[in-house]
């Protein structure tokens, strides 16, 4: 329920843009998000392996952060492009990517033992087969929306994918700190969403070329 | 303000992520349907006298307690029918080196030959039966014996319930050439660098009666080796050797010095993978020595080969189709007649199913299984099937 409101939320970006007059510099905010101290996500364990799986890693960059409605003319500014997400010791790296419609992402092999991506979304399911260590799938998402993604091999593995219709979004880093630049001045709803967490919604002002700080604290209810 | 405020709050939140704990206790579980019809008269899919394998309902529970990075306790429950409880995997696993490359394992542990029994992931089945060299019971007991070789010959295709005019002579199933209802006990070691590994073994009983204290003398030697390439190709090898009848069976037939009891069993495995496309075979032989009180209680030894070859197509993300051709086959011996005839009767079974992927953690399943025998009270049949896989 969660994935789909989130989804819908993204595609409706465009419907709901402020927009702000042409001689006005644009903005920034910056934050952090708090979320609880909870154990790393515990893999399935492996009874039947021969050869234990290294997964000491723990990718601590778990939320986006992104403004529900974006400026108008968002979309045209658009520039998909290009990014990638690994499988190394049995895990996705980064665990969580956001990414603008339109944009293809390549899921390299750099581990020792073969995977097979797949995501069974309804904004874009799909399923890369079995591939060695060294070969690379990859995948374009043209459809806004949450992504989860899978190893048919694996059952550990799991990542997310945030496709989005504009470009104000950030994934914070392994602080919780994030920080969305060049928005233009305006108001905005901006959500901080989490794997596993009821995501946080905030209505912040952006004023002209200035900078709004901006802090989430996300938590089960 | 408000901002000044929100920072407080996250700030005495204490850490913003995830610790990353050395200590943790992880688990899981596989819920699988299996709605076969029932089958009393051909029991090509039993395991035991009360077991089908197309006609079950299984709950795997495991978890892993890991009190330190290298050291970790593994434990399987499975609960069959809401009947069979079974504490089927229990080990330590200790990784000596810094590197990783070598692992070591004690207790009840995986076993090494073959590939499948390894699977771990509940749909990595892809169809619904267990191959014939891993669940067919043969004609041969670990508690009983034949005097001659025609009370083998008339057990021919009755491995559900074969009986034997020397030991037990309660109703028992016979032994499938290597058994996946049990694991091996003992210790085993593995390594591996890149694509290549390696493993060795030494348990107790035999591949085709896995035993958690051994009725029979000495160990069980197991190894295996296999590479993964960059090809798509997965390759692999193993064998195993150990006694498989029990002591004091043996002893009531065998001639003085003989000592034939023994299991040994070699096998390769193959799997290419591209695209959509999945293929893999296995082939495994196995020779099982006793004694036979007709040749004074001398060594016979009797042959078993096996091979399959599957193959899955994805159709979409979420929809498979895949078919298996399976084969068992027994080494000749001859009778009072004169006629060689093979020791148990050759099985030969196609499988083929549709399966289709409602969520990541669940599948429905449905498709057909064909038999063929040329011995037992029934020489052919085939069986619809329908399944529901649940893993959590």
């Amino acid at each position: 329920m969660l994935l789909r409101t989130t989804g819908i939320a993204l595609a409706a970006a465009l419907l709901l843009a402020p927009s702000a007059p042409a001689s006005a510099r644009a903005g920034s905010i910056r934050g952090r998000v708090a979320v609880p101290d909870t154990p790393a996500m515990a893999p399935r364990p492996g009874v039947a392996d021969l050869t234990a799986r290294p997964q000491d890693h723990v990718d601590r960059r778990r939320c986006v952060v992104y403004l529900e409605s974006g400026p108008t003319l968002a979309f045209a500014e658009l520039k998909p492009g290009r990014t990638r997400m690994d499988q190394k010791g049995e895990q996705f790296v980064p665990r969580v990517l956001a990414i603008t419609a339109g944009t293809i992402v390549d899921f390299p092999n750099n581990d020792r033992v073969f995977h097979n991506v797949f995501s069974l979304a309804r904004a874009r399911s799909f399923d890369l087969g079995r591939y060695a260590p060294g070969r690379n799938g990859s995948v374009r998402f043209d459809r806004p929306g949450i992504i989860p993604v899978f190893c048919d091999i694996h059952s550990h593995m799991s990542a997310y994918i945030l496709v989005f219709s504009h470009r104000y979004f950030a994934v914070t880093d392994e602080d919780g700190r994030y920080r969305i630049d060049n928005v233009p001045p305006g108001s905005y709803t901006v959500v901080a969403w989490h794997e596993s967490l009821p995501a946080d919604t905030r209505r912040v002002a952006v004023p002209d070329g200035g900078e709004t700080d901006l802090n989430f604290t996300l938590s089960k209810r | 303000m408000l901002v000044t405020a929100a920072t407080a709050s996250a700030q005495t939140n204490g850490p913003p992520y995830e610790s990353a704990r050395t200590a943790r206790v992880t688990g899981g579980g596989e819920f699988a349907g299996i709605f076969g019809p029932p089958d009393d008269i051909a029991f090509f899919n039993f395991t035991d006298y009360e077991s089908n394998a197309l006609r079950l309902v299984r709950l795997r529970l495991f978890g892993e307690w890991r009190p330190a990075p290298r050291l970790s306790f593994i434990g399987e429950v499975r609960l069959e029918n809401g009947r069979n409880v079974d504490l089927a995997a229990l080990y330590v696993r200790w990784l000596p080196l810094a590197s990783r490359a070598l692992e070591i394992r004690a207790g009840r542990v995986p076993p090494l030959v073959g590939a499948f029994p390894r699977r771990a992931y509940g749909r990595d089945n892809l169809v619904l039966g267990i191959p014939l060299a891993f669940q067919y019971v043969t004609s041969l007991r670990s508690d009983a014996l034949p005097r001659t070789i025609d009370d083998l010959l008339r057990m021919r295709g009755r491995g559900w319930q074969p009986s034997y005019p020397i030991g037990s002579s309660e109703l028992a199933p016979g032994v499938p050439m290597v058994s996946t209802a049990d694991w091996d006990t003992g210790v085993e070691a593995s390594w591996r660098h890149d694509g290549f590994d390696a493993s060795v073994g030494l348990t107790q009983g035999a591949p085709a009666v896995p035993v958690v204290r051994d009725r029979s003398r000495g160990w069980q030697w197991s190894g295996r080796v296999g590479a993964a390439l960059k090809s798509g190709f997965t390759i692999g090898a193993s064998a195993a050797h150990g006694a498989w009848l029990d002591d004091d069976v043996a002893a009531l037939v065998a001639a003085p010095g003989v000592d034939a009891r023994d299991q040994t069993v070699a096998g390769v495995e193959l799997e290419y993978g591209r695209g959509p496309f999945l293929a893999r075979a296995e082939w495994l032989a196995s020779r099982f020595s006793l004694p036979l009180a007709e040749f004074g209680g001398t060594e016979l030894t009797l042959g078993t080969q096996a091979g399959y070859v599957e193959a899955r197509y994805r159709v979409t993300p979420r929809a498979d189709i895949a078919m298996r051709l399976d084969r068992l086959t027994f080494s000749p011996v001859t009778g009072s007649n004169g006629v060689a005839t093979s020791w148990d009767a050759q099985v030969d079974r196609v499988e083929a199913i549709g399966s289709y992927r409602v969520n990541r953690h669940f599948d429905l399943r449905a498709g057909w299984q064909h038999n063929w025998r040329p011995a037992g009270r029934v020489h052919r049949r085939g069986y619809p099937v329908v399944a529901v896989l649940v893993w959590f």
